[in-house]
């Protein structure tokens, strides 16, 4: 009996709770999602769980490599602790090296007081995860930089979370902005036919046959210089939207010619229901699942895009970042070889594509019925 | 005679469809323009002000009158749509009489980029013939490595070098190319010494390449080819190997194998036959994907082709010759498309039969 | 091997392992075909018909496992066992095409459609004939106009989609015809054609088996077909033979519950018109993890209980050249078999467990 009834409900579930349940197979699928949750609640909270806000610098900390965490302090166990730097000179080689002053320690503490900040841009606030405290002779001036510093003194560590809220929210931004134009343009491309078709299907041709980066690049150029960053971010988007519609418009248009002859899309406009109502009430949430994965793997795209542009300098720009303006530090060989921490964005960069790709990948085979 | 010859050849499928596949090219072109002419409108404020602006940096102030009449010779003061009928005509023919004609001797019209201090096409051309060279090179690399994996794959599906090449194809795909260039530098600096950045070597800049210094160029070809030929030959690998197992699952390798045909020839004669095409067809595709690889890469590389000169016309809003590298892009990548179009129709008889209506 | 035959097919099993289990098609098939002959090979969707013929010329997918015996008469009147060979070599290679050929159920996916028709049928000549390849061009052509394809110089260098359904069936035979072959395999040759068209074809193979004197399998779920083309009839119901014979013996007087059924379910000319025609119940069971019983058991209307759900008829000769594999037959030769196999389970029964009787079955 109990079987019986499971088999009802495979029948009478709905296509979202079906792909659910085809997606809670698919573990590589289900493992990106996590860190892409991660991430974006990271993103959302960088303010709190990054030590250091974005125009915090220690000059004395140039180019420093992570900073060691010690736990022993004169054979004692103190617990978590780091080593302030001092600057030493080599006699023979005057070379400039950073040691650390093993004198004195600073342990280091959770939710330690900061700079200000709003909590979700709302409450005031001066809390951070954690922190380095005073030290064990009242010393002050001690920094914790878990993925070291650039070439001004800032943490990379709060940098890459506080440029996650800008690299991972604008391919997201101009990604639904794309949904929605890619529906209504494609919808009537495929809806109406005729010449109207004709002209979108070419414009949708020609926008693919002009290389992505450059014609990112060239649009670029419309971004008028010494503007906010918020008017910035905004451009950024639109500029990424510029493309990316035309795979969702693809998609919306093959389906409605499929569609749009069916019987129950005949029975709508025969009993008189407006055009915008079919496409939107009928015809939309039949393919619902598609465009969501076509959304999905559009994304990668849009934040290959952002990094690109913001780390030639035609994108988001200082004093605002983003892991394209990080990775800006990572553009000369002899300093990367010197400094390897500075590549640490990359691995961000990477695997957020990579989860994305896999997510889409997952939704891809889950929104397919003959699988 | 002869003129019914001609008449039975005009007649034929495949060349009625190559004729209405390059007079399809005709709209395709104009749409390019409009697209570019909107690029090159986009900054605020018109070229001649950046123009301006440009050479004021440089300490060297302009009068008044010198802007108007170079906002009259670029047509800056028409509307915009006869803007863009003067731009299209000037890059299409310049008579002999103008001033234009008489400074470069040149009956195309692409304007004057400031950034370079030269006619826009000259500094296009610079680059032009590199640009198609290295990225043919890249194109043929991809071909070469990845159509033979992917036939490897498919005949050997779920063996350990199906799923290598699957793992390493996903890496391949995902990793953006310029990241992937900073990373190999760096390794490639960290083991060798060297960053290999650069396609040339100043000496080869000065004596051109020889047989002797073609080792060293090839050296530096390596990284270019990774980083700008992973991605697209991971895809490549992706479809061939897909399209493979389509093919070889389908009844006529049932009735090759039952005709006595050997099996290496059921898949090279037959299954491999028919899954090149999408390959084929996709050509335009991986064209547009290498030359946008290429651009930032080739900034991260110091490579002497096409993107860092965007890049720099970009920086100063250059906007004619950052226009004209976008459409000459474009222009290659739709030529592409037209070639695989009309290769494919060789390919593949259905096409040539219904006129490519598909 | 019997001299006149040139197939024997012996205890034939074919194992495919699949993630769920292993299926088990076809479960000891047994048959033989003369030369010249029609053997009709009849059964339902599913009844592993299609796969044992696959597996004549070996060319059945990877996961297929074959076992048994499948005795082919060779070139020089030797016997090989076509299940030893290796499937990729050249030694079954040389007979595929040359002296066993196969036409498929669906002559529009039969051609790659990359070639032109002629390219494909000489691809056969020039592989078992000639290699020169003037001589094989000839050949092949006139194979061509042999089997009715009309202006044969052109349609030499069409492609198959400019061909019709009709005329790609006559193709196919002709690709199939072109090495002369010994035996000839019709999988389900005109079920995607047109009925006039179907007609036409089948005429067109019986004129070519008188011309090239070759033997026909016959693989049909077409009772009329079967009628008209076979001299001989296998039927087969969940991978194994239960009835066989003459066409004309099985048609005057069919006796498995099976064969009775499928030709209740015939339309016949003159028949009442109020006459419902008969259908079988149920359907083909899947053949994996099949229990102890006759497989046609669940569907028959002359089952035995406690004889037909414990044990499986095996074929026996009922009279000359007609073999049944039932229990509620009534005949002779049936009803032998019938106590035959009711002792020996009375006997079981007695001794114990059930497991040794599996285990007895099993060596059989």
């Amino acid at each position: 009996m109990a079987k019986k009834k499971s088999k009802e409900d495979y029948y009478l579930a709905s296509q979202w709770t079906l792909m659910a349940r085809k997606l809670k197979k698919h573990k590589l699928a289900q493992a990106s999602f996590i860190i892409l949750a991660f991430l974006y609640i990271s993103a959302l909270f960088a303010d709190f769980l990054a030590p250091y806000s974005l125009d915090e610098f220690d000059g004395l900390y140039r180019n420093s490599a992570p900073t060691k965490i010690y736990t022993i302090f004169e054979d004692e166990h103190v617990g978590p602790h780091v080593y302030k730097l001092t600057k030493t000179i080599d006699k023979k080689t005057f070379e400039v090296a950073l040691e650390p002053d093993l004198s004195e320690y600073y342990k280091i503490e959770w939710f330690v007081h900061g700079s200000k900040y709003k909590i979700l841009g709302l409450v005031p606030c001066d809390l951070h995860l954690f922190g380095v405290g005073e030290g064990s002779k009242g010393g002050t001036g001690a920094k914790v930089f878990l993925f070291g510093a650039d070439s001004l003194g800032r943490d990379i560590f709060s940098r890459v979370l506080l440029g996650a809220r800008i690299s991972l929210s604008i391919p997201f931004a101009s990604a639904i902005i794309s949904f929605f134009l890619g529906i209504a343009i494609g919808s009537v491309s495929g809806y109406f036919g005729g010449v109207l078709d004709m002209i979108i299907q070419r414009i949708i041709e020609v926008i693919g046959a002009v290389p992505q980066i450059p014609l990112w690049m060239a649009l670029s150029a419309a971004i008028p210089a010494g503007i906010s960053t918020v008017k910035m971010y905004f451009y950024m988007t639109i500029i990424l939207s510029f493309i990316n519609w035309t795979g969702m418009a693809r998609v919306v248009r093959g389906k409605f010619l499929s569609l749009k002859n069916e019987d129950y899309v005949m029975a709508a406009r025969i009993s008189g229901v407006s055009t915008w109502k079919i496409i939107w009430k009928h015809l939309v949430p039949g393919f619902m699942s598609y465009l969501i994965v076509s959304l999905t793997l559009g994304i990668p795209g849009s934040i290959v895009g952002e990094t690109s542009m913001s780390y030639l300098g035609l994108g988001i720009k200082s004093p605002a970042t983003s892991w394209g303006v990080l990775l800006q530090e990572a553009s000369s060989v002899t300093d990367v070889a010197a400094n390897p921490h500075k590549l640490i964005p990359i691995i961000f960069v990477t695997i957020t594509v990579l989860a994305f790709n896999f997510l889409g990948d997952g939704m891809r085979d889950a929104a397919d019925p003959y699988k | 005679m002869e003129e019914n010859k001609l008449i039975a050849f005009f007649k034929r499928d495949l060349v009625q469809y190559i004729i209405r596949r390059v007079l399809m090219f005709i709209p395709t072109l104009l749409l390019i323009s409009i697209l570019v002419f909107f690029v090159i409108q986009l900054p605020p404020g018109d070229y001649v002000s950046a123009h301006i602006a440009a050479l004021a940096t440089e300490g060297e102030l302009v009068d008044a009158d010198y802007a108007a009449s170079m906002r009259a010779d670029y047509g800056l003061d028409l509307p915009v749509w006869q803007q863009y009928i003067k731009w299209v005509k000037d890059i299409i023919w310049t008579p002999t009489d103008s001033a234009y004609y008489r400074l470069y001797h040149s009956h195309h019209n692409w304007k004057y980029s400031f950034a370079y201090g030269r006619d826009v096409w000259s500094v296009v051309n610079d680059r032009l013939g590199l640009t198609i060279g290295v990225t043919a090179i890249i194109m043929l690399f991809q071909y070469l490595v990845s159509i033979p994996i992917a036939v490897y794959a498919s005949t050997h599906q779920y063996s350990a070098g199906d799923y290598i090449s699957a793992i390493i194809g996903f890496l391949g795909t995902a990793i953006p190319n310029f990241i992937l260039a900073i990373v190999l530098m760096y390794l490639s600096y960290k083991w060798t010494g060297n960053a290999n950045v650069g396609l040339f070597t100043q000496e080869m800049l000065q004596n051109g390449i020889h047989l002797y210094n073609f080792g060293d160029f090839l050296k530096r070809m390596i990284i270019p080819i990774v980083v700008i030929g992973t991605s697209g030959t991971c895809g490549i690998i992706r479809s061939v190997r897909a399209q493979m197992l389509d093919e070889v699952a389908k009844q006529y390798t049932l009735t090759a194998r039952a005709k006595g045909v050997s099996e290496g020839k059921i898949i090279m004669k037959y299954c491999f036959r028919a899954a090149i095409n999408p390959t084929v067809s996709g050509l335009g595709g991986v064209l547009s994907s290498l030359f946008s690889g290429s651009t930032v890469t080739a900034m991260v590389l110091n490579m002497q082709i096409q993107g860092p000169v965007l890049y720099k016309a970009l920086q100063s809003q250059d906007m004619y010759l950052a226009g004209a590298i976008v459409m000459i892009q474009a222009v290659l990548v739709v030529i592409g498309v037209l070639f695989s179009d009309i290769a494919l129709a060789f390919l593949d008889p259905r096409i040539r039969y219904s006129g490519g209506n598909r | 091997m019997e001299k006149d035959n040139i197939l024997e097919v012996k205890d034939l099993h074919i194992d495919i392992k699949m993630m769920e289990g292993t299926l088990t098609p076809v479960r000891g098939v047994n048959f033989e075909i003369k030369r010249g002959e029609t053997l009709g090979l009849v059964g339902e969707s599913g009844c592993g018909k299609s796969i044992t013929c696959k597996s004549i010329l070996a060319i059945n997918d990877k996961k297929c496992y074959p076992h048994g015996e499948i005795m082919f008469r060779n070139e020089d009147d030797s016997e090989v066992d076509i299940l030893k060979m290796d499937p990729k070599g050249k030694e079954i290679r040389n007979i595929r095409g040359k002296q066993i050929s196969m036409i498929f159920q669906e002559p529009m996916v039969a051609f790659s459609p990359m070639y032109t028709i002629g390219n494909q049928i000489n691809e056969c000549t020039l592989l078992h004939i000639t290699k020169d390849k003037k001589k094989a061009k000839e050949i092949s052509m006139e194979v061509m106009r042999k089997v009715g394809i009309a202006n044969v110089e052109k349609r030499y260098n069409q492609y198959p989609h400019e061909f019709s359904g009709g005329m790609l069936q006559r193709a196919l035979i002709a690709m199939a015809l072109v090495c002369n072959p010994k035996l000839l395999i019709a999988d389900e040759p005109t079920t995607a054609l047109d009925v006039t068209i179907q007609a036409q074809i089948l005429e067109l193979m019986k004129e070519l088996q008188k011309e090239f004197n070759m033997a026909i399998l016959f693989i049909t779920h077409d009772l009329g077909v079967v009628a008209r083309m076979c001299d001989r009839v296998a039927v087969m119901y969940l991978g194994k033979v239960v009835e066989t014979g003459d066409s004309k013996t099985i048609y005057a007087n069919p006796q498995h519950p099976y064969t009775r059924g499928l030709m209740g379910s015939v339309h016949k000319i003159g028949g009442r018109k109020d006459e419902r025609l008969f259908s079988i119940e149920g359907t083909v069971p899947l053949a994996m993890n099949l229990p102890k019983q006759c497989g046609f058991y669940d569907r028959c209307d002359a089952r035995i209980e406690g004889l037909c759900d414990k044990a499986e008829p095996e074929l026996v000769e009922t009279e000359p050249g007609h073999k049944i594999a039932c229990f509620a037959c009534n005949n002779p030769a049936c009803q032998k078999h019938r106590q035959e196999v009711e002792a020996r389970l009375k006997e079981e029964e007695a001794r114990g467990p059930v497991e040794e009787g599996g285990k007895k079955r099993g060596k059989r």
